[in-house]
């Protein structure tokens, strides 16, 4: 039997993971199955650099070969097979603030789980998420931001979306730089994460509870 | 009463205690660097001492406040309070010392022409009398022009206030100091005329008692910035004072009161009176420079950046509240944009990197690294966020340059060498240490060029599911626990060397300098000074160049200062630099977050079309 997919593509080891993809295919296996073992590794890719074991280049190396997995796995799949998304978030770096490596990270996370992902970049308005949420209807919204002073973006765009009475309809979490309970109580958000894991973790909480 | 003498250990100072002077005006007057961050009114609790024998002055409710019964049993006291009624013996701990910290002053000197914009001029005014009541100051004006050809108009209000007394005083012989059209000081006739200049850094201050008439460094000192206490990087300082208004005046007064002290010294060091100083430059990046002056800094902070003022500001000491001559101008020398402030503009007018036609890369690594390239006569800035991670923070055994910190770090055939300042016992790991260690452990292959520490070593072992390298054994520290160096730290090192080298990349992309044309490497401040090269090269921190091409500036931007006090030209080129300056922000930089993932490896190569080619 070949080697598990899980942790071969979980130790970044391209050559070795593409091979074994191929014998599954070409031994008829289903291809949501290969792509579930794919999400779990990139699950332990995503623990791993959540303990400073990865870094940054090995998110983006994983982010490689994930794609050409999915690449090899696709055109097997029947229409009504694509994968699933489990929900929809809103994201982006807040008003102020120009930091995208953080952002980029949990949004990359979020997407390798199976999230829809609005990704609105860096330095956007209140009233862009605003319409985001109204345009796609996205149950969850991802505040980003490094800087200190990102925090009274933050805490305004969630204003903006409570004065646009969209805040009973989205669960909103924060992140980046040195955040805190204090923090998300100032903000008005309904949680923080201190790592792109924790971010992942408080969407799939909401998605299942949504 | 007899004069007692008093005597500091350990640092072994001894002398005699004048005029009912404080334990702490003492230690001034004899050198002794104790520490006072409130200026001696007793509610910083910074100048604690130990008297071990002698008679002392009764507890003050300040001190009384500072230490619990049993410790004033002991004898502890705050220097400032407390005044000897004999003949004493004290200790001064270490955290009271100013001097613990290891705070680079020194720099290269520049030779400059003294060309001050104050000067003093000698006055031979006569008595007033009943036919010729003209006013003192009317008469004192008249005098300038007569004598001195001088078409003077104005006279600072501190002037005023002691002027008619003062000239009495000294039988109408004096020294009128001239600034522009202004009399802004008058000094007795033996007075010399000095000025002050200050690098005013997030971390650290350092000061220049300097002789304005050849330009002369008295003496020079460097204390900790006191607002680390509301934070330990500039954002932090900011977010606090946007938050709290009343902290941004609270923050300018501590950097005052530290200025004031670090000047009290200076004067005491070099028999010099502070009414003596009638001029001072003050440097810092723009927020430090903001900070002080009491300017808003909410907008500095945010995107896109703004300063409140770029072009040199001369403020009046008064309004201020330094304590030198009331009349004197403090000088702020211009900022550029973003972060990259009057400090950098000092540091480049310090190296005379401005005429350079070959590629020359300055920069002054800190928690904020400002970095600037000087290529086919154009100069191009950027500002990194480097992070804490080279003064110790975020780092588990990190610690700052003081003694007992491992300040250099060699493994020898699995042996570890290293060095601590002072020699003491290690206690932890500083700056130069850690960027040591990070390259003897790429080196030994302990950690691959990602970063990450593989298990090849009897040295590495897994603490709370994380790997760590241990520098000190528990055992070679007598059962303390073992100094190491974890996963983590590697990862707050990679971000802070990457956003140094993706900084120097961004300016050379930006400038079409390709790497290996840089002919000169100029490294400023306590913390490049004190690193080694090699290491910084070896794990691409630095660009890959002979070793030959680096040069290692001392506190560059202090001697900048001081350029810019003694000479006005100098003050014209600031201008002129800081004008010049094209500033790039990086985080709008074309290809930034590519070139900042590739400057995260560790080893020598350089970055082309966002890739990595190795050097041997």
């Amino acid at each position: 039997m070949a080697k598990d997919l899980v942790s071969t593509l979980a130790d970044l080891k391209e050559q070795e993971a593409l091979k074994i993809v191929e014998g599954r295919l070409s031994a008829g296996e289903e291809p949501l199955k290969i792509l579930e073992d794919a999400r779990k590794a990139m699950e332990l890719v995503g623990k791993r650099f959540a303990s400073s074991e990865y870094f940054m280049p090995d998110l983006v190396y994983s982010g490689e070969i994930l794609k050409a997995v999915t690449d090899m796995v696709k055109p097997r799949m029947s229409k009504e097979a694509e994968i699933k998304r489990v929900g929809k978030v809103v994201f982006g770096t807040v008003a102020g603030d120009i930091h995208d490596i953080g952002k980029d990270i949990v949004v990359f996370m979020l997407d390798v789980n199976g999230f829809e992902v609005y990704d609105l970049g860096v330095d956007v308005p209140a009233q862009k998420f605003v319409e985001k949420i109204k345009e796609s209807g996205a149950p969850i919204v991802g505040l980003s931001g490094f800087l200190a002073l990102a925090f009274d973006s933050m805490k305004q765009t969630i204003e903006a979306i409570q004065a646009a009475g969209l805040r009973d309809n989205v669960k909103v979490m924060i992140g980046g730089g040195q955040i805190s309970e204090e923090i998300r109580k100032y903000t008005g958000a309904d949680a923080y994460g201190l790592d792109a894991m924790a971010g992942v973790s408080l969407a799939k909480k909401w998605a299942g509870a949504g | 009463m007899t004069a007692c003498t008093i005597d500091f250990e350990p640092v072994g100072r001894r002398g005699e205690c004048q005029n009912n002077e404080s334990l702490l005006a003492c230690a001034r007057r004899l050198g002794v660097g104790i520490s006072s961050v409130c200026g001696g009114k007793g509610t910083c609790h910074s100048c604690k001492v130990q008297v071990l024998s002698g008679t002392v002055s009764k507890p003050t409710p300040n001190e009384r406040e500072a230490f619990t019964s049993q410790e004033l049993k002991e004898g502890w006291r705050l220097a400032c309070q407390t005044y000897p009624l004999s003949d004493c013996k004290l200790t001064v701990p270490p955290e009271s010392m100013t001097t613990t910290q290891r705070i680079q002053v020194e720099g290269l000197e520049v030779k400059v022409h003294p060309e001050p914009p104050v000067r003093a001029y000698r006055i031979q005014m006569e008595a007033p009398s009943l036919s010729a009541p003209d006013a003192d100051a009317d008469r004192l004006l008249q005098v300038l022009n007569q004598q001195h050809q001088l078409n003077c108009g104005k006279i600072d209000i501190n002037v005023l206030r002691v002027l008619s007394t003062q000239i009495r005083s000294w039988n109408w012989e004096f020294q009128a100091v001239v600034r522009n059209d202004e009399v802004i000081a008058l000094l007795p006739q033996s007075s010399h005329q000095l000025g002050l200049a200050i690098d005013l850094g997030t971390t650290k201050i350092a000061g220049y008692l300097i002789n304005l008439s050849d330009g002369l460094t008295l003496a020079a000192k460097g204390v900790m910035n006191p607002q680390i206490s509301h934070g330990e990087d500039i954002i932090s300082r900011i977010t606090g004072v946007v938050h709290s208004p009343d902290d941004g005046m609270l923050l300018q007064k501590l950097a005052v009161e530290a200025i004031n002290g670090l000047c009290a010294d200076l004067c005491a060091e070099a028999n010099a009176g502070i009414e003596e100083i009638v001029e001072a430059v003050v440097v810092g990046n723009t927020a430090m420079h903001h900070l002080f002056l009491g300017l808003p800094v909410k907008q500095l902070a945010l995107s896109p950046f703004v300063p409140a003022v770029s072009r040199a500001v001369d403020v009046k000491a008064g309004d201020l509240g330094l304590h030198i001559s009331p009349g004197a101008y403090v000088h702020l020398l211009p900022n550029i944009a973003g972060f990259v402030g009057a400090d950098h503009v000092a540091m480049l007018l310090a190296t005379e990197v401005l005429p350079a036609k070959i590629p020359v890369v300055a920069l002054d690594i800190g928690t904020n690294t400002e970095v600037s390239l000087i290529h086919d006569g154009k100069i191009t800035s950027t500002s990194c966020a480097s992070g804490p991670a080279f003064e110790g923070g975020h780092i588990k055994y990190g610690m700052r340059a003081a003694t007992g910190a491992i300040e250099r770090l060699r493994i020898v055939d699995d042996i570890i060498q290293y060095q601590t300042i002072d020699g003491a016992p290690p206690i932890g790991i500083c700056g130069s240490g850690i960027l040591d260690a990070l390259s003897q452990l790429y080196l030994t292959k302990v950690i691959d060029e990602g970063g990450r520490i593989t298990d090849n070593h009897p040295r590495v072992r897994t603490y709370k599911g994380q790997r760590e390298f241990v520098l000190v054994g528990k055992e070679e520290r007598g059962g303390k626990p073992a100094i190491t160096i974890t996963q983590h730290d590697i990862r707050e090192l990679q971000l802070a060397k990457a956003a140094i080298r993706s900084g120097i990349q961004t300016l050379l992309e930006a400038s079409g300098c390709p790497e290996d044309k840089i002919k000169q490497v100029i490294i400023a401040g306590a913390f490049g000074t004190y690193i080694d090269v090699a290491s910084a090269v070896t794990i691409g921190m630095l660009p890959s160049l002979p070793l030959n091409r680096f040069q290692q500036a001392g506190n560059a931007a202090g001697m900048g200062a001081k350029l810019a006090l003694i000479s006005l030209t100098k003050r014209a080129e600031a201008q002129v630099v800081a004008s010049r300056v094209k500033y790039i922000e990086l985080a709008g930089a074309p290809g930034f977050d590519q070139t900042f993932i590739q400057a995260s490896y560790l080893g020598q190569y350089r970055i082309i079309d966002g890739k990595r080619e190795e050097i041997d």
